[in-house]
């Protein structure tokens, strides 16, 4: 059976790889791991990122996450010895939610209307905070870059959602949200007579629209609808052409989707709920990744010893060897803790003959450098 | 690893468990607890997988032996304490889930419903409002309208005090959404107040803030790991709590930390029985050895997260065990509750 990951090496393998699950699961040092993995197998690979670590950083050899594309130093790997071949490389790049709707209503919206849409409330808190706003717009940057045809693989942390789910589905909602069909209908029967051209609501002759303005504030509604207008004029037809683009591209052949996750029991339920939402939605899921699984290596393997017996011969103190006990027995509790998890996960998954599910054990240390990474990035040969 | 790295790493721990230790603290040990519950809103904050509905459900088991009533909110979209308790969803009216300690969960739309039937007359036309498809729009697409309604539930259940016979909760504990989303939801009312200055929402969201920023009313409560990026969080959030939301964080909780088992001269034992004559490789000595190996390197790979939150939170720091297990159950988290 070849491994799980194994396609990354594969010149006709995935050219985007999406990483996804709940919050604090190393999902974005799994990325740089497999966008090195990506790279090291020849290909010049791009690791898109979302809030990244300090110490991702500095263990990249990069000062810090930027905006734009940087090279990662991957020359300067003391474990692996094979450069990457010449046109391969690795690269990284930091999403900022803001940063990117501003930079589409720049691209899409003529200079004169560009300040009144940076200056609506209800843009800044679209383009910042609103629900999906932050996925949206890392499907927006995934196509853009996809596009641009400049790497061989794409790999994308996805934002922290409380559920992992979230990531799916936020662009779809965006675009019901923003979607010109939905805006029509659902403000035609509020708007003054006249053609759309002049449209503006008409608050006092609608007894509804006067309802809500009670409740949220005339101001409210003002400041939406000349949001919803603006955008609709200026920005919807390459908003909305990108969103349906978007989801093809990620429904697609070139895509392979992993969830990442740890062995407590929140990540598991969420990796196992993203699985089922992505099969049940057809999209293409590669596997799991099951990280910081606490293993037992080879000379630990759950065996009884005698209490009685072990350190006979030596001069240890009762009191320690108690200790040393009582440590080895929670590090084995720890192990069958995750092994069981693990088979939950393997078992409601239904991924016992398949070879969908790749454990990473807990790291000796933590990752600071890019070699660490590169032993990381071992465990996907596997 | 050599000797002398265990040495360093076990003097490392040495200098600083004398004052970040459990039980070990500059003032009683429990007065920073009486003063926190004696509060009447408690926000239990903090990133998403940290602990926060664990550190929720025992800051309710403490309260509750102190024969306080406590009303545990959930205001994310999970359902796990209910789940943990009763194996049952919250729902929006409040539940007994022990004899002193009840459970809800704050659903927005609900509340907008609720408050649109209040306020709009006649009363055909505010169905006509909750049904139409431009309130599901507005509900998804309104900044803060979603975290307004919550809040002015709380709110709600926190002045029945003054109102309702019967039972009254002496203590609100609110497993709040992560961080990034509850600190928006607490900085709501300082916002809005600027764009809505009159109506019925106007008073809702003055009181809200009179309550909020109440010290002796409300506390902040936040739950982070000894990890860097919750550590990160954690100081960041610290210092925004004060700076913009002028609500500090009362107590920090580092939870998942790794007991301290093995003292320097056990250490140095074990190092003295290695290096004895008998081989104990591929021997029971040599798997015990490994696994407090094991052991004692998290717990020095969680000195420095540690000691960085202790330098830089503003209230009390609290550390609560690593259980070994990955699924506490309720009476597991009621155990926790007496190491708080």
């Amino acid at each position: 059976m070849t491994g799980m990951l194994n396609c990354i090496k594969d010149p006709d393998g995935p050219k985007i790889i999406v990483c996804c699950g709940s919050g604090g699961v190393g999902k974005t040092t799994i990325s740089a791991a497999i966008g090195l993995y990506g790279a090291l197998s020849g290909k010049k690979t791009i690791v898109l990122t979302i809030d990244p670590a300090k110490r991702l950083a500095d263990s990249l050899g990069l000062n810090k996450f930027d905006v734009n594309a940087q090279r990662v130093p991957v020359e300067n790997l003391i474990f692996c010895k094979d450069a990457p071949t010449p046109g391969a490389g690795l690269y990284a790049m930091m999403l900022d939610a803001k940063h990117t709707f501003d930079e589409l209503v720049a691209r899409y919206a003529p200079p004169e209307f560009q300040k009144n849409i940076f200056r609506n409330r209800y843009y800044q808190h679209l383009s910042n905070n609103m629900a999906g706003s932050h996925e949206y717009m890392a499907m927006e940057k995934l196509y853009e870059i996809f596009n641009q045809d400049e790497y061989d693989l794409i790999v994308l942390d996805t934002p922290p959602s409380r559920r992992a789910l979230d990531f799916l589905e936020a662009p779809q909602r965006m675009l019901n949200i923003l979607g010109h069909n939905f805006f029509m209908r659902l403000f035609k029967p509020y708007l003054k007579a006249g053609r759309w051209g002049v449209r503006f609501l008409n608050i006092l002759a609608s007894p509804v629209l006067k309802g809500v303005g009670k409740v949220l504030g005339q101001q409210a509604l003002d400041d939406f609808s000349g949001f919803m207008q603006l955008w609709d004029d200026i920005m919807f037809e390459g908003f909305s052409r990108r969103a349906t683009a978007v989801k093809e591209l990620l429904a697609g052949s070139h895509t392979l989707f992993l969830a990442v996750a740890t062995p407590q029991r929140l990540p598991i339920d969420e990796a196992i709920f993203l699985s089922e939402k992505l099969l049940l939605n057809g999209m293409p899921f590669g596997g799991f990744i099951i990280n910081r699984v606490n293993c037992l290596n080879s000379n630990m393997e759950i065996q009884g010893f005698d209490s009685d017996k072990v350190f006979t011969g030596t001069r240890i103190d009762p009191g320690l060897k108690e200790k040393l006990i009582s440590a080895h027995n929670n590090i084995l509790k720890m192990a069958e803790n995750d092994a069981r998890s693990v088979n939950r996960l393997i078992k409601k998954s239904g991924a016992e003959n398949k070879n969908v599910v790749l454990q990473i054990p807990f790291a000796d240390s933590e990752i600071v450098s890019l070699d660490d990474l590169y032993r990381l990035s071992r465990f996907f040969t596997r | 690893m050599s000797a002398e790295n265990i040495e360093d790493q076990n003097d490392n721990r040495f200098s600083t468990v004398g004052k970040t230790g459990l039980f070990v603290s500059g003032e009683p040990v429990d007065a920073w607890l009486d003063r926190l519950l004696s509060r009447r809103l408690i926000f239990v904050m903090g990133k998403g997988g940290v602990g926060k509905t664990t550190i929720s459900i025992a800051l309710a088991g403490a309260a509750e032996r102190m024969n306080k009533k406590v009303l545990l909110v959930e205001l994310g979209d999970t359902d796990s304490i209910g789940r943990l308790y009763q194996n049952q969803a919250l729902s929006a009216s409040p539940r007994k889930l022990t004899p002193s300690i009840w459970g809800a969960r704050v659903d927005p739309k609900v509340e907008l419903e609720a408050y649109v039937r209040k306020h709009v007359t006649p009363g055909f036309i505010a169905g006509k409002i909750i049904r139409s498809r431009l309130f599901e729009y507005l509900f998804e697409a309104t900044p803060g309208l979603k975290e307004v309604m919550s809040l002015g539930r709380l709110w709600r259940w926190e002045k029945e005090e003054n109102n309702l016979a019967g039972t009254i909760y002496d203590l609100i504990i609110v497993d709040a959404p992560a961080t990034g989303h509850a600190m928006s939801l607490l900085r709501l009312p300082d916002i809005l107040i600027n764009m809505i200055r009159v109506g019925p929402l106007a008073n809702q969201i003055r009181g809200l803030q009179r309550l909020l920023k109440n010290r002796h009313k409300t506390s902040l409560v936040l739950v982070s790991l000894p990890a860097e990026l919750p550590v990160n969080e954690a100081v960041e959030f610290n210092s925004m709590a004060e700076d913009i939301l002028e609500m500090p964080v009362a107590v920090t909780f580092i939870n998942c930390v790794y007991p301290v088992v093995f003292s320097r001269t056990d250490l140095q034992q074990i190092e003295s029985i290695e290096t004895s004559d008998r081989d104990f490789s591929f021997s029971a000595e040599s798997r015990l050895i490994t696994s407090a190996r094991i052991l004692n390197r998290r717990r020095s790979d969680q000195q420095k997260h540690i000691e960085e939150i202790h330098a830089k939170a503003n209230g009390h720091v609290q550390e609560i065990p690593f259980c070994f297990t990955n699924d506490l159950t309720i009476n597991q988290i009621q155990e926790l509750s007496f190491f708080i």
